[in-house]
């Protein structure tokens, strides 16, 4: 009888090669490897996230022989830092991401990669964007001169109007109102009602959530509200300013009654007919021509002393990774990314940060129609409300939320829960202690 | 003689392997996170870098926090609301299926039917049937001159509408429990009953129910602590909204700790519920006991 041949040796031996072999870090395998597979996270889900799809796919197909790929990861926006935090500390962080808000946390703990060596390796031209994106991408606080982000798109909110109830309530799109009482009158005129039940909005409105936040966020900052004074060293700025616009948000359901708080999902109610102005971003344009929606888009009226509206920047940034090898063949995927966001720019998302790209005589021709896409791009101009800002607990002033102290506190307003007094006072309050934070 | 060494039993390893199949996962993946969780609720920790001790200053924060507060008030009212439901209307599908009434096969598979699909998508549909002025809940009241009810939209009825989805929900598995300790009681006893001259509606109260009350104590407690733990429809439905009149706890664990990385205070508000739920969970099995003693 043959002897078996598995010594103890032998089997140690082989144990202790499997051992080891799946013990190696991803990373090790992944540039083992002949190609460099790029892992991305992005939170694009709504109509524009196809678009985005679209981009990566074309970067693959572009670098198909050059042994670059990327992989992208759909996140839920919600969970979007959080996920990214954990990989961080687990040291499987994806390389790169798509992120609006910015996160100065991020940059003091040193999750975000510093970008300026590597996009000159990369030969990104930064004097091709606007100087404002680039100064957003920065944190002097913690970070001095270095950029972290690399701004992508540029977006503001206006408001989508139902063309066929504009017809039907005998009004001309051309002449849209120019400010607040003007806005009011159209409200009333496409308004619905059976009894005193509102039945189809003239102002697409819901009861919580995002939507009265970033309406009142808007409106307050046109009345004189600032949520943070200019230096950075109190919050609640001209605090009556905040409080009349809490009141015109509540006139909108109980006094105008264009109006009504029992909307669940606004996107899907606009889409159906329910509500005939709804402010909002260019990311639901897709969805809304496909399904052939009769709509056009305006600038947003000046209800208060000035005429403001919301922004917000996207962009693309580096993340921790424990192989810092992979950094700058993941600037060059951006830096593509970057240079070739013209599809990205007219049927994505808003407007492009970069010269090259709005220059180009066939901007406004790409795309979505100019009439739907065209007062995204053109209101950038007096789009200076941001979502939130560069400091620790700037997610606690961010506007276009459901879900944060803000939004929380004003929904006890929109309910009829707290006074508008006390809510003003819980703002001052909260926001002071976030402040403190740095 | 046997030696003293001779008589000391042998170590059975393989009986030790077996069980550490079962506990190795459990102490990992139960007992190490509830550890971890009540660690965590002493620090102040945003995922990257170490936690800060602060002593119990995430109980103090959690009990200052109108918004934890009422998720915990919400809870207790879930509870009163889906739990009754949801015995009820199971223990009546299983009543109607155990007596084989009409279409009873057919019966069987709609009344188990919803416990199989997510929660999600419960929701998603849900939130369509109570839509105030396009869902069919409503149209239908129409008809009974009921005006249009706000069921997800108003802070004094968003309660009830996600209450009212989760009964639908989770009646499957009352269901069927029920059914099985129905199918379990000896026919012998509704024979000597029915001799006896008991009335149906007697048999249901002297036999059924007796026979049937430690499949309902289980059916309760189960119920209870899943509805203490209500999140999913909540998440889908109402994000807790409006001012947070349908929130739960775990939505706001959720918030506090995904949503805003403050995990020293999520883990602080889990600890509390661990705590609220052994309770409540005590005190309903006491009372039970108590009733049928």
């Amino acid at each position: 009888m043959k002897k078996s041949e598995v010594t103890r040796r032998k089997l140690i031996k082989t144990a202790g090669t499997l051992a080891l072999t799946s013990a190696l870090p991803m990373p090790f395998i992944r540039r083992a490897s002949a190609a460099t597979e790029l892992v991305h996270w992005s939170p694009l889900a709504a109509s524009d996230g196809e678009v985005w799809a679209q981009m990566i796919q074309n970067f693959n197909e572009a670098h198909k022989d050059k042994g670059v790929s990327i992989r992208m990861e759909v996140v839920n926006w919600d969970d979007y830092t959080t996920k990214v935090l954990a990989s961080a500390a687990a040291g499987e962080a994806p390389d790169f991401g798509w992120n609006t808000d910015p996160r100065p946390s991020f940059v003091r703990d040193g999750l975000l990669v510093p970008l300026n060596e590597l996009a000159a390796n990369s030969g990104l031209d930064l004097s091709d964007f606007s100087e404002f994106s680039i100064n957003a991408s920065k944190f002097p606080n913690y970070g001095g001169d270095e950029l972290f982000q690399v701004p992508l798109d540029l977006m503001s909110i206006q408001p989508e109007v139902n063309t066929a109830h504009v017809a039907e309530a005998g009004l001309d799109i051309n002449d849209w109102p120019d400010d607040g009482d003007g806005l009011l009158e159209w409200a009333k005129a496409m308004t619905k009602r059976d009894g005193d039940t509102v039945v189809r909005s003239g102002i697409m409105m819901t009861g919580s959530g995002v939507q009265p936040t970033v309406t009142w966020g808007i409106v307050a900052e046109q009345m004189g509200f600032q949520r943070i004074s200019n230096d950075f060293t109190s919050v609640c700025v001209n605090p009556e300013a905040g409080k009349a616009a809490m009141q015109w948000v509540l006139d909108l359901f109980d006094t105008h009654r264009v109006s009504t708080r029992d909307v669940t999902d606004r996107y899907k109610a606009f889409g159906t007919g329910q509500g005939s102005i709804f402010w909002t971003g260019p990311w639901t344009i897709n969805g809304y021509l496909a399904q052939e929606l009769p709509f056009a888009t305006k600038l947003f009226p000046k209800v208060g002393e000035k005429r403001v509206t919301y922004f917000e920047r996207g962009a693309l940034e580096l993340y921790l990774q424990s192989d810092p090898s992979r950094y700058q063949a993941t600037m060059d995927a951006v830096t593509w990314l970057s240079d070739n966001s013209f599809l990205w720019c007219t049927e994505g998302r808003g407007a492009s940060p970069r010269q090259s790209i709005l220059g180009r005589s066939d901007y406004k021709t790409a795309g979505a129609p100019w009439d739907v896409r065209g007062a995204f791009v053109d209101g950038l101009e007096f789009a200076t409300a941001i979502a939130d800002f560069p400091i620790i607990n700037g997610a606690d002033f961010n506007i276009y939320s459901g879900g944060n102290f803000l939004a929380k506190t004003l929904e006890l307003v929109w309910a009829g829960q707290t006074s508008i007094d006390d809510a003003m006072t819980k703002l001052q309050d909260g926001w002071g202690e976030s402040l403190e934070e740095g | 003689m046997l030696s003293y060494r001779s008589q000391k039993p042998p170590v059975d390893w393989a009986a030790y392997a077996f069980v550490a199949l079962f506990t190795a996962p459990f102490l990992l993946f139960n007992i190490a996170p509830i550890v971890f969780t009540a660690y965590l609720s002493f620090m102040k920790w945003g995922i990257f870098g170490p936690p800060k001790y602060v002593g119990v200053d995430n109980y103090r924060k959690a009990l200052e926090n109108d918004q934890i507060l009422i998720s915990f008030q919400n809870i207790l009212l879930y509870g009163l609301t889906i739990v009754p439901g949801v015995l009820v209307l199971g223990l009546m599908a299983a009543l109607y299926v155990n007596n084989r009434w009409p279409l009873s096969s057919v019966a069987r598979v709609c009344f188990f039917s919803p416990y199989v699909v997510s929660a999600t998508v419960i929701g998603l549909v849900w939130v369509w049937i109570l839509d105030t002025q396009f869902g069919i809940a409503n149209h239908y009241l129409g008809y009974l001159g009921i005006d249009n009810i706000p069921w997800l939209t108003s802070t004094d009825w968003s309660l009830y509408g996600v209450g009212i989805t989760s009964i639908w929900w989770d009646m499957g598995l009352a269901f069927v429990l029920i059914l099985a300790g129905l199918q379990d009681i000896p026919g012998d006893m509704y024979d000597a009953a029915e001799i006896d001259g008991a009335t149906r509606w007697q048999r249901f109260r002297y036999v059924t129910l007796p026979m049937l009350r430690p499949v309902l104590s289980m059916v309760i407690t189960l119920q209870l602590i899943a509805t203490l733990r209500i999140f999913s429809q909540v998440y889908v439905m109402t994000s807790g909204g409006p001012a947070s009149s349908s929130t739960s706890v775990l939505y706001e664990i959720y918030t506090v700790a995904i949503r805003n990385q403050k995990f020293g205070l999520g883990a602080a508000v889990s600890m509390m519920l661990f705590v609220v739920i052994l309770l409540v969970t005590f005190l309903s099995r006491r009372l039970i006991r108590e009733q049928s003693t």
